[in-house]
C-alpha cells in the first residue's frame, strides 16, 4: 500500500488489489499511512492454489470495481 | 489524545484527511500501469486485467517489483509515474 | 475545560519543598481557626497536614490563577479574587486576612519560593495541558507510520522546505509573544478570502521557525498585506516574479535580533528569514495562494520564500523608509512592498554625489525595461558606502530623490514603441495620458517613476560600494501600493 500512497503523491491515481484476507490489514495500514481513503478492491481468498481459469474469473469479477476506483463519477 | 497531534494550518475550508487524487473520467486512451507485487498467481490475474483494459480502450504497461516484502524501488515508482496515468497494484494475499 | 474557581474566603497556595511555607504552618493554623481558609498544596498532599489541604496535583489551580510564588495568600469574595500577597510578611498578611497577631514567633518577613507551576522544566507541559482549550484549530493526529515532517509536505503545507510541525505546545508558546487574544481576527486573506485569527498566524509562525517575540511582526505584516491597497491577490496571481517584501525598522528590530548589516537581504538570520516565511505560509495555507494554482509566476524567485530585512535606523544618514512614510522616530514599524529579489547596482569609483546619482539613475532607468515608465515603483536600498557619498555632500533624503528624479526623465521619442529598434515601449499616441489631465500639449519627456514611486531604505554591510534595487510590481489601481504599519504588540 506504500506504493499506491507514493504513486498518488507523484500524481498517479491508483488502486490496490488484495484477497479479502487483507481487509482489516488494509484498513489499519492505510490509516497508519495517514491515508484511510486509499482505493482498494478485494478478491476472494485463497489465491495461491487457484488454477488459471479461477484466477481469470477473479479478475473478471473484480474488473468493474477496479475501474470504478480509478475513474471519476 | 495522540501524543503526536498538530494543529491544522489551513483556513479549514476542506476536510483534514488526505484526499484521493482526482481520477480521469474514463480509461479510454490512457496508459494504465499494472504493478505486480510478485506473489504467486498475481501474474495470471493481471494478464486478464490487461485483456479487459485493452478492450475498453486503454493501453497497458506491465511492471514487477523485485519483492512483495518491501516498497517498490524508487526508480520503478518514477518509471511508472512518468509512463502511466493510472496504476493498479496486485495481488496481495 | 475552564479555569477552576477559587472558594470564597482565604486561599493559600503552598508546597512542602519551600522553607517559608514550612515556617508559616503555625500561621495557617491560626488562620484556619479564625476564618474560612482553603489550602492548596502543590507537591506533597500531606503538607501541611494540619490544617488539611487540597492537592493541586496537576497544578491546574496554580496555573490558572497565575501562582508564581509560594506561599501566596488570596482573598476571594463572590468567586473573584479581591487581592493577594506573596511570601511571608506579617503586616501584609494581617491586613489582608483581617486576623491580628499572626506568627508572633516568626520573623517579620521572609521571601517565598518559586511556585511549582512556573518551574521552567514544567512550563511548556503545563501550558499544553491547561492552555490547550484556548486553541480552536482542528487537530490532526499524526498516524503511527507517518513522519510529521513528511505529513506536512504530503498535505501541501510547505513552501518546498521542511516546516516545524505546529504542536499544541509550540503554538501555545508562540501565542505568548503577543497580548492579542488567539481568536482575534487579524485579516481576511486572499485569494480565498478566509478570515485568519491570531492563532492561525501563530501556527504559521511556528511552522516558519519563528520565536514568540517575532509574532507581533508577523501579525502586523499579515494585516499590512491583506487589504485592497496592497492587493495581495493581484500580487499572487501575476506572472511577474514578485512577492511581499517586508522592510522593518525601530528599536524592536534589534531586540529580536534582526539583521540590517552584512547580508541583510540574504539568508542566515532567523528573524529576517522566518518572519518573511511566516507571512508567505499564511498566504499559502490560509489564503490558498499556491504556485501553479492562483500563483502563475513565470519564473518566480527565491525571494518568494521569504524577503524581510531591517533597516539600520541607528546609522542611516537619511532616516528610515517608515519615517519617510509618516511613522514617528523610535516606533517599531514595517512597510510591505510588492517587489522582486534585489538587483545589485555597482559603482566603485564615484566620489562625487553627482557621479553616483548618474550611475543610480542609469540603472534605475533600466529597471524592468528602460522604455517602461511610471507603472512600477522601487525601493533603493543603499549600502553604507554609497550612502556616505551623499551624506558627506550634505544631501538628505529629499535632495537625493530630487537629484535622482531629475536624472530619470527621458525624451518621449526614446521611450516610444519601436524606438531604438525595440518594439517594447510606450504608445506615443497616448503619451499625454501619462501626465496629469491638465497637460494639454503632449509631453516631450517623461519620468521613470511617479512622484512617490522611488523609495529609499538603508541597510547592508559597511564594506561594498553597492546598492540593492528592489524592483516593484505594477503600481496604482491595477497593482499594489506599499503599506506601512506600526507594529502592534
Amino acid at each position: 500500500m506504500h506504493d499506491i500512497s507514493d504513486l498518488e503523491l507523484r500524481g498517479v491515481p491508483g488502486v490496490f488489489v488484495a484477497s479479502d484476507e487483507f481487509v482489516t490489514a488494509a484498513d489499519s495500514q492505510s490509516k497508519s499511512l495517514g491515508y484511510s481513503a486509499m482505493a482498494r478492491v478485494f478478491t476472494p481468498h485463497p489465491v495461491q492454489d487457484r488454477t488459471d481459469d479461477e484466477m481469470t474469473a477473479y479478475a473478471d469479477a473484480a474488473f468493474d470495481e477496479i475501474v470504478s476506483q480509478i475513474t471519476a463519477g | 489524545m495522540s501524543t503526536r497531534t498538530i494543529l491544522d494550518p489551513t483556513g479549514e475550508r476542506t476536510v483534514a484527511e488526505r484526499a484521493r487524487l482526482a481520477r480521469p473520467a474514463s480509461l479510454d486512451g490512457l496508459t494504465v500501469g499494472l504493478l505486480d507485487i510478485s506473489k504467486p498467481r498475481g501474474d495470471v490475474f493481471l494478464d486478464r486485467l490487461e485483456e479487459r483494459l485493452t478492450e475498453v480502450g486503454a493501453s497497458v504497461k506491465r511492471y514487477r517489483k523485485p519483492t512483495f516484502a518491501k516498497p517498490a524501488p524508487v526508480d520503478l515508482r518514477h518509471e511508472i509515474a512518468t509512463e502511466c496515468q493510472v496504476v493498479i497494484e496486485a495481488l496481495a494475499d | 475545560m475552564s479555569a477552576p474557581t477559587l472558594p470564597d474566603g482565604l486561599v493559600v497556595v503552598v508546597k512542602r519543598d519551600c522553607e517559608t511555607c514550612q515556617t508559616v504552618v503555625p500561621v495557617l493554623r491560626q488562620l484556619a481557626g479564625a476564618a474560612a481558609v482553603t489550602i492548596y498544596t502543590q507537591d506533597d498532599p500531606d503538607f501541611p497536614g494540619e490544617p488539611s489541604a487540597i492537592h493541586d496535583a496537576d497544578l491546574a489551580v496554580s496555573w490558572h490563577h497565575d501562582i508564581e510564588t509560594v506561599p501566596t495568600v488570596i482573598k476571594v469574595a463572590d468567586g473573584a479574587e479581591v487581592e493577594r500577597t506573596v511570601g511571608w510578611h506579617r503586616d501584609e498578611w494581617e491586613r489582608l486576612t483581617g486576623v491580628a497577631e499572626l506568627g508572633p514567633d516568626l520573623p517579620a518577613m521572609r521571601p517565598g519560593c518559586g511556585s511549582k507551576s512556573v518551574d521552567p522544566d514544567l512550563v511548556d507541559e503545563l501550558r499544553a495541558r491547561h492552555g490547550g482549550s484556548v486553541l480552536r484549530s482542528r487537530r490532526i493526529d499524526v498516524a503511527d507510520a507517518e513522519d510529521e515532517i513528511e505529513l506536512m509536505f504530503n498535505r501541501g503545507w510547505t513552501d518546498g522546505l521542511p516546516v516545524i510541525p505546529p504542536t499544541e505546545a509550540r503554538v501555545l508558546a508562540m501565542l505568548e509573544g503577543t497580548s492579542r487574544a488567539p481568536d482575534e481576527i487579524v485579516a481576511t486573506v486572499p485569494p480565498d478570502l478566509v478570515d485568519v485569527t491570531v492563532e492561525k498566524v501563530a501556527i504559521a509562525a511556528v511552522m516558519a521557525g519563528c520565536k514568540p517575540e517575532y509574532l507581533p511582526w508577523v501579525l502586523t505584516s499579515v494585516e499590512a498585506v491583506c487589504n485592497d491597497e496592497f492587493n495581495m491577490h493581484g500580487l499572487l496571481a501575476t506572472t511577474m516574479p514578485v512577492g511581499p517584501v517586508i522592510v522593518c525598522s525601530g528599536p524592536g528590530t534589534r531586540k529580536i535580533g534582526m539583521n540590517s548589516g552584512i547580508n541583510a537581504l540574504g539568508q542566515g538570520n532567523r528573524a529576517n528569514s522566518t518572519i518573511g516565511r511566516a507571512l508567505q505560509l499564511v498566504v499559502r495555507n490560509v489564503g490558498g495562494g499556491r504556485p501553479g494554482e492562483v500563483d502563475r509566476a513565470t519564473h518566480g524567485s527565491t525571494a518568494k520564500l521569504s524577503f524581510c530585512f531591517a533597516e539600520d535606523d541607528e546609522s542611516s544618514p537619511y532616516g528610515t523608509l517608515a519615517g519617510a512614510r509618516g511613522v514617528e522616530p523610535g516606533v517599531d514599524a514595517l512597510t510591505v512592498f510588492a517587489g522582486e529579489a534585489p538587483h545589485c547596482i555597482v559603482d566603485q569609483l564615484s566620489r562625487t554625489p553627482e557621479s553616483l546619482a548618474n550611475t543610480l539613475a542609469h540603472q534605475l532607468q533600466a529597471m524592468h525595461h528602460h522604455k517602461l515608465i511610471l507603472a512600477f515603483d522601487a525601493i533603493l536600498v543603499m549600502g553604507p558606502e554609497h550612502a556616505r557619498v551623499f551624506a558627506d555632500a550634505g544631501w538628505d533624503r529629499d535632495r537625493i530623490l530630487f537629484e535622482l528624479h531629475m536624472r530619470l526623465t527621458t525624451p518621449v521619442d526614446q521611450l516610444a514603441r519601436g524606438a531604438g529598434g525595440i518594439e517594447e515601449g510606450i504608445p506615443t499616441s497616448s503619451a499625454g495620458a501619462f501626465l496629469a489631465p491638465d497637460t494639454s500639449a503632449g509631453p516631450t519627456a517623461l519620468p521613470k517613476f511617479r512622484p512617490d514611486g522611488l523609495m529609499l531604505a538603508y541597510a547592508g554591510g559597511g564594506a561594498g560600494l553597492f546598492s540593492a534595487l528592489i524592483a516593484g510590481w505594477v503600481n496604482g489601481e491595477m497593482g499594489s501600493r506599499p503599506v506601512t504599519r506600526a507594529v502592534r504588540y
